[in-house]
């Protein structure tokens, strides 16, 4: 039941009208831009990597260098310019049509906020691992856990953030592991776990851990949310659908996989007359 | 900790189709060129003949449900859609759109980016879908037991698809429902969902347009997924209406939040 009566819902909300206040920040001319307290132009341009601003501005949170380094590493692990992969497609299409290329790459982001890959399967993972990590310190066992969070997958491996689509293994697993040690960040204990799943995944059905299970193991680690990491993470394909969408805006109309009219299989009704 | 061999890349063996499948639209070639379309025919119907014999609405119904709609089912959906063909200018979807339009951004970006407002799960295309499932999950039960269920143990702003607007009950939508409801479209869902209002008024809360929505296709029999998009496109000329109008006008067009009303809290 609501708490609060309609006149006090509407005296709030008046009290709102024409007036922001903000906890995130704004910019006061002849004042400044401000960011979460920190002053945007002569403080975090100068100091801060993009990236480091995004997380901020995302989550509030201000990261070490480092950690702003190896959080857009994955930006970079998201931008494939193949235009098979579904987000990237739209991206291509849009190219054909010669949308404008913010349209295309918005557009081809956007798909990417999907369940089964890119940055909607990004929440899942995060969840699933500091769930796992929750049942680990209520005493269960990784290989425990692994074999329940199967059997509730009806016997299938599929774990958000191990296993993935198209293919088995992830290439850009060992690219991070490489920058992690460079970066010099150690293995914490909900990585750890992930490699331990991965573990008992793999000797059960052969499968490993992909970027999300990589990812969430890691930023869990370093204090990050679900929520947060999706955030930051909203637009991270969109560097390889504007590579797709150039790619074929820049070509003649109907060169990206053009369809004849029997490409298309019509299993529908056959023809009739509406009298 | 697995060794990297263990994560070697192989392609799976998915095997996609050689075709996407469609059973709504059948273009046929012409007999010069394979990729030109001589006729084109919706769920069996050739574009001329609809053309010539349908209205708007009835085609609207045989793209989305594969047959077109009875006499009263047009009607319901027809009036549903001139019911909520504007959210109006004070709706976030709106505003969206009003500011694509005030920002001269190229008007052909209103409507996607109004619509991706208007796909938002508060008073929007995405709540419809919680809604059609609550009502399949529920309408069994006398609406008077949900209504004090829901009402002892939900916050008013979690309900599906009904509620309050600004603390009270949303008059206009109320009026759109009692409109509808006496059409012989009306079915069984929006009838429960009739009584579940009455039981609602207790709490100063009742009809929502997406309830009102989710409830008109439901009895339209549209699957629950289906209902969020078609609540976007239902909406779509009234969000292009608003931000085309602003397009033509200057910046300074829309209000713009004085420096001394800006308080940065940190």
């Amino acid at each position: 039941m609501k708490s609060k009566t309609e006149a006090e819902i509407i005296a709030e909300l008046d009290g709102r009208r024409n007036k922001i206040v903000s906890h995130n920040g704004g910019w006061l001319p002849g004042k400044g831009v401000f960011i979460h307290g920190h002053r945007l132009l002569e403080d975090l341009v100068v100091n801060e990597s993009y990236m480091q601003i995004v997380v901020l501005n995302a989550t509030g949170k201000k990261v070490s260098t480092e950690l702003g380094q190896w959080m857009e590493a994955i930006f970079g692990c998201m931008s494939w310019p193949d235009p098979r992969i579904w987000c990237n497609q739209i991206g291509a299409l849009a190219g054909e049509t010669k949308a404008s290329v913010s349209a295309a790459t918005v557009a081809g982001t956007l798909a990417g906020d999907s369940r089964a890959y890119a940055q909607g399967a990004l929440i899942k993972g995060m969840d699933f691992i500091r769930a796992a990590m929750a049942k680990v310190e209520s005493g269960m066992t990784p290989q425990e856990v692994t074999d329940t969070e199967v059997k509730a997958n009806r016997g299938k491996p599929n774990i958000m953030g191990f296993a993935r689509p198209l293919a088995q293994g992830d290439e850009r697993v060992s690219a991070l592991e490489k920058l992690t040690a460079k970066l010099g960040f150690a293995v914490g204990p909900h990585l750890q776990l992930a490699y331990d799943i991965e573990e008992a995944l793999f000797a059960r059905f052969g499968e490993s851990m992909n970027i999300v299970g990589y990812m969430s193991g890691f930023l869990a680690d370093h204090g990050f949310t679900a929520e947060e990491v999706y955030r930051v993470y909203a637009v991270s394909v969109m560097s390889g659908v504007t590579g797709c969408y150039v790619e074929y805006a820049d070509q003649p109309a109907n060169q990206f996989l053009p369809l004849r009219c029997d490409d298309i299989d019509y299993v529908g009704v056959g023809i009739r007359s509406v009298r | 900790m697995s060794n990297s061999a263990a994560r070697e890349v192989k392609r799976r063996d998915d095997v996609f189709v050689e075709k996407t499948q469609t059973k709504i639209w059948l273009e046929k070639p012409s007999e010069s060129n394979p990729y030109i379309a001589e006729t084109s025919y919706c769920h069996g119907y050739e574009i001329f003949d609809l053309m010539k014999n349908c209205s708007l609405v009835e085609v609207i119904y045989l793209l989305f449900k594969g047959e077109l709609p009875t006499e009263a089912q047009k009607t319901l959906l027809e009036q549903l859609m001139i019911g909520l063909i504007n959210p109006g200018p004070r709706h976030a979807a709106t505003r969206a759109a009003m500011n694509t339009g005030v920002g001269k951004t190229n008007p052909v970006h209103i409507l996607p980016i109004a619509a991706i407002v208007m796909g938002g799960e508060r008073d929007c295309g995405g709540a419809i879908e919680d809604t059609m499932r609550f009502f399949r999950k529920n309408f069994r039960q006398p609406a008077e037991d949900v209504a004090e269920q829901i009402m002892a143990t939900e916050n008013v702003e979690d309900w599906p698809g009904f509620g309050q607007i600004y603390g009270g009950r949303d008059i206009q939508t109320t009026r759109l429902a009692e409109t509808l409801l006496a059409l012989e479209g009306a079915g069984d869902i929006m009838q429960w969902a009739a009584n579940y209002v009455v039981a609602l008024a207790k709490a100063n809360a009742g009809w929502l347009p997406v309830g009102l929505a989710a409830a008109v296709f439901a009895d339209l029999g549209f699957h629950p997924k289906l209902g969020g998009p078609v609540y976007q496109m239902i909406t779509a000329p009234g969000l292009i209406a608003h931000g085309f109008e602003l397009y033509t006008k200057p910046l300074t067009s829309m209000p713009y939040v004085k420096d001394e009303d800006y308080e940065i809290k940190n």
